[in-house]
């Protein structure tokens, strides 16, 4: 018979709790295994020059871009739709942020770089959100499956590129705009940032404690919770500590790093993002449980159409121009990057960090495979074998556990 | 072996665990007659159809079955080995792909195929000579989303009839037919005949028996009752035969002292969602007080659930009538209004509509909850555990902590995480959509009891069974309902189990 419910004492030994808590987070803890084998093997094969300063600054850098969408791409998995525009999506405002930069902000206020920025980043994220506004609304209130309505969206934004560039090239490359994605935080700053989080993490460990203890709900055993600090702490310090020897944390990586924290909470925290993952896990329980699920699918939708805005003031800035082919096949990378991640393509299931992970290794692998110079076909070679081992791997594991 | 008998049951048992399904039963089905099998939801009915089927092939039962004067031995793996003997089964449900043809429908699976291609031409004309020989009035290249329900049921037959069946069960086919379609069907049974096909034919509408059976067996609890000439019998026989039970003492005894009304529907009528014209609910009146349990008996396609999904703001459009919660008059159109106006709702379903399996008992329990734990935007995870965690104590379910995956969890405790969840939105009025289905006998006496200290305390509670002797069990007053429309609400003294089915039979009115 089993005991009934209870959340007052863990009944098992130390030990075997912390191997639970391991079970519990495998996947997690899967994911940062393969990072570092594949850390390790380009380490090697570029003679130690791919963990250069220099070269994990422009590697998490790099991976921002996809890393906004892929964070947005969780929740529509999650509700069980798809979301194919947001590559273009994201291009389209980068060339309406490169054009601008360029031709508009000039000719009203010649010197004002911060108030040209300023505006350049509403109205690329102004545009975002209304792409988001209408796409969500025909998925949501009028029914249209989302595959075929952001398959026409990824049409259209396509259009919507080669109408605003002309088919040319439009500089994004002005001072402040650029510093958005190509600045640095100088490392004084860095410490100072990086002493804010380690001291936060250490509040929340004891704020939760302290809100246990008052509901006289059991507690982790103390080691366990520091440990729970102890562990981001060191990575962060690592990472900190390498960019620093660069030029400092790189401005977008804050960015993604600031937007990432905010949706993690959103996403267990709120109802919004609770009812998300009960229509993803059963539409009808969830309906009858009173959530309006067209007005929640809405909102993600909303949401995605925000962090491709987001995603393409970056892209503007990273890049320098606004281009005809802004954006291509970034929609792709943020859902393998979800998949990578354990996002669940039935719905229901998925996290952010582990999306974020996803995102980290499909960087890793194309910065590496650049840096060895493989040819580009092989690396599109290596990168499908990649995604669909890993995924057979996690299958395989779930199937046997 | 007698010639005459085409199928010979002979002490056949099925087990389940906890459950008997079919118990030593014996009986015989005559070659060329038309044998009805009636009995209540779960007397049996489906098992032995299933058996028959090869869904549990020889082996999983006890006894045997002796078919064309050989012993029916159905394999592991292959339900067609029943249908290549000559036994095809129309199921309640329709089983057809409604995008393509009927000819393409009758010969799924089966296409005749010439070099690797269909030979369209001779599937076409086959279908047309089945549909002929057999005197359905079908076109062959219809598409059968196209027809109607009666047309469709003639489908099904043709297809069923396509691999020269000598024996062909219909489950239930009548449910969602009208009267002038049923007579049709009986015709079509009656020509069945002159081919030398042997019908069984399963349902709950009595009066069907009368007009094309030769013979019906009642079955009760997994047992045969008793199998007689139709003539010989009449309606009400046959309600003796299906409920003639005594009661047992599965149901805990309640102290419950109703109150003032909390709760009235007066004459609601309904739509189906989708299709404007057909009502499901015609005419439904009841009331409900405070610390009274409200049984509501029917059949299945009664509209029982219809009426509490109604209820609830997610099935039918009402068209005509009032629902109202403590003296105001209420119009759900949402879940969430219904959940506002104090309605909560265990529904039919746990599985598939009362619990997302792949999430925790906390998660779960405080779904539709989650208003009372936020603030701001903020969801209290300490509120939320608090709350959830004294809800589960309160209905003892069994699990090692909250954060344990609904889907791991026994029928009759995810049965308790739903309603936990339902309780903690502190509802007027709760409804069970079926509380005890598919859970077993010493998790249902915890339902009961549990619904029985509710109703002390104060709770209105709603009960839709399937279960006659839940209803007479559990309830202060029956509601029953027959073809959409309530007949009428009766106090527990004055229902008997034969009162109650030949209400929801149609075969007496209030």
């Amino acid at each position: 018979m089993n005991p009934s419910v209870t959340d007052l004492k863990p009944t098992s030994g130390l030990a075997s709790r912390f191997f639970q808590s391991i079970r519990r987070n495998i996947q997690t803890y899967t994911l940062l295994i393969a990072v570092v084998i594949i850390w390790t093997i380009f380490y090697f094969a570029t003679g130690g020059s791919y963990l250069d300063p220099e070269n994990i600054s422009n590697l998490f850098r790099q991976m921002s871009v996809t890393s906004f969408l892929s964070i947005g791409m969780v929740l529509v998995i999650v509700t069980g739709n798809i979301d194919l525009s947001v590559g273009k999506l994201a291009g389209f405002v980068s060339v309406v942020c490169a054009y601008l930069q360029y031709y508009v902000w000039y000719r009203y206020f010649p010197n004002q770089v911060f108030l040209a920025a300023a505006l350049s980043v509403i109205c690329g994220i102004a545009v975002g959100l209304l792409a988001g506004v209408i796409q969500g609304y025909i998925i949501a209130y009028l029914g249209l499956p989302a595959f075929i309505v952001t398959l026409a969206g990824m049409w259209l934004f396509n259009g919507l590129i080669l109408l605003v560039t002309q088919g040319r090239t439009i500089a994004a490359h002005q001072a402040v705009f650029s510093d958005i994605a190509q600045g640095y935080v100088p490392p004084v700053w860095g410490w100072g940032i990086y002493a804010i989080i380690v001291l936060f993490l250490i509040w929340n460990m004891f704020s939760n404690r302290r809100g246990k203890q008052k509901y006289g709900f059991a507690l982790r055993p103390f080691y366990m919770d520091l440990l729970g600090v102890i562990l981001p702490a060191v990575l962060i310090l690592a990472y900190v500590f390498t960019v620093n020897s660069y030029k400092g944390i790189p401005a977008p990586v804050l960015l993604l790093a600031c937007v990432a924290m905010v949706m993690v909470y959103v996403a267990s925290n709120t109802r919004f993002g609770r009812y998300a993952y009960a229509i993803g896990g059963n539409r009808e329980a969830a309906r009858l449980s009173g959530i309006s699920i067209n007005g929640l699918i809405f909102k993600v939708f909303l949401l995605m159409g925000f962090l491709c805005g987001v995603a393409g003031v970056v892209l503007a800035s990273y890049v320098g121009y606004g281009t005809i082919a802004a954006g291509t096949g970034y929609e792709l990378d943020a859902i393998a990057a979800c998949i990578l991640g354990g996002t669940s393509p039935l719905g229901g299931v998925g996290t952010i960090p582990g999306a974020l992970i996803g995102a980290l290794i499909i960087a890793s692998l194309t910065t590496g495979l650049q840096m060895l110079n493989v040819a580009p076909a092989w690396q599109y070679v290596v990168k499908a074998i990649i995604l669909v081992s890993a995924v057979y791997a996690d299958v395989y594991f779930k199937r046997n556990r | 072996m007698d010639n005459d008998i085409i199928l010979d049951f002979e002490h056949v048992t099925k087990r389940f665990p906890g459950v008997v399904a079919l118990n030593d039963d014996s009986f015989q089905i005559r070659r060329g007659e038309i044998h009805g099998i009636c009995g209540e939801n779960g007397a049996g009915k489906s098992t032995l159809v299933k058996i028959l089927s090869g869904v549990y092939p020889y082996g999983t039962y006890e006894g045997s079955v002796t078919y064309n004067g050989e012993e029916l031995k159905l394999g592991q793996s292959s339900i067609r080995e029943a249908v290549e003997q000559g036994i095809a089964i129309v199921y309640q449900e329709l089983t057809l792909v409604p995008t393509r043809t009927v000819g393409e429908n009758v010969f799924l699976g089966k296409e005749p195929v010439e070099h690797g291609l269909i030979n369209w031409d001779k599937l076409y004309a086959d279908t047309r000579d089945i549909l002929k020989k057999y005197q359905l009035d079908v076109d062959s290249r219809a598409v059968v989303n196209t027809l109607g329900v009666g047309k469709m049921q003639m489908v099904e037959i043709a297809k069923a009839l396509s691999e020269n069946a000598k024996v062909l069960i219909l489950d239930e086919p009548t449910s969602a037919l009208s009267k002038a379609e049923v007579e049709k069907l009986m015709d079509i049974l009656r020509g069945l005949q002159e081919h030398g096909i042997t019908c069984i034919y399963i349902s709950h509408r009595l009066e069907e028996f009368f007009g094309i059976t030769d013979r019906v067996t009642v079955m009760r609890d997994g047992r045969i009752i008793t199998t007689q000439p139709t003539r010989d019998i009449t309606q009400a026989d046959l309600v003796k035969y299906m409920v003639g039970r005594e009661m047992k003492e599965r149901f805990p005894k309640g102290n419950r002292k109703p109150g003032e009304v909390i709760f009235e529907v007066e004459g609601l009528e309904a739509t189906d969602p989708n299709n404007s014209n057909r009502k499901v609910l015609d005419g439904v009146s009841f009331n409900v007080r405070r610390g009274e349990i409200l049984g509501i008996a029917g059949l299945m396609g009664s509209g029982r659930t219809e009426l509490v999904l109604t209820l609830f703001g997610e099935y039918g459009k009402i068209t005509k009538g009032q629902i109202r919660i403590e003296g105001k008059v209420v119009e759900p159109k949402s879940a969430r209004q219904a959940i506002d106006a104090g309605l909560s709702l265990v529904p039919e379903d746990r599985k598939r509509m009362g619990l997302v399996l792949i999430q925790s008992i906390l998660r779960n329990i405080s779904l539709p909850n989650l208003n009372q734990f936020s603030k701001f935007f903020r969801i209290d995870a300490n509120e939320e555990r608090q709350a959830s965690l004294q809800q589960a104590k309160s209905l003892t379910i069994k699990a090692s902590s909250l954060d344990v995956q609904a889907l791991t969890l026994s029928g009759g405790n995810q049965q308790k995480v739903v309603i936990s969840k339902w309780l903690l939105s502190k509802p007027s009025v709760l409804i069970m959509d079926d509380p005890t289905r598919g859970i077993d006998v010493g998790a249902k006496f915890e339902i009961y009891k549990l619904m029985n200290e509710l109703a002390e305390k104060g709770e209105a509670i709603i009960m839709i069974s399937s279960e006659m002797e839940e209803v007479l069990g559990m309830s202060d007053r029956i509601m029953v309902m027959c073809r959409g429309h309530s007949t009428t609400t009766l106090p527990v003294a004055e229902a008997s189990q034969e009162r109650v089915m030949a209400l929801a039979t149609g075969l007496a009115t209030a």
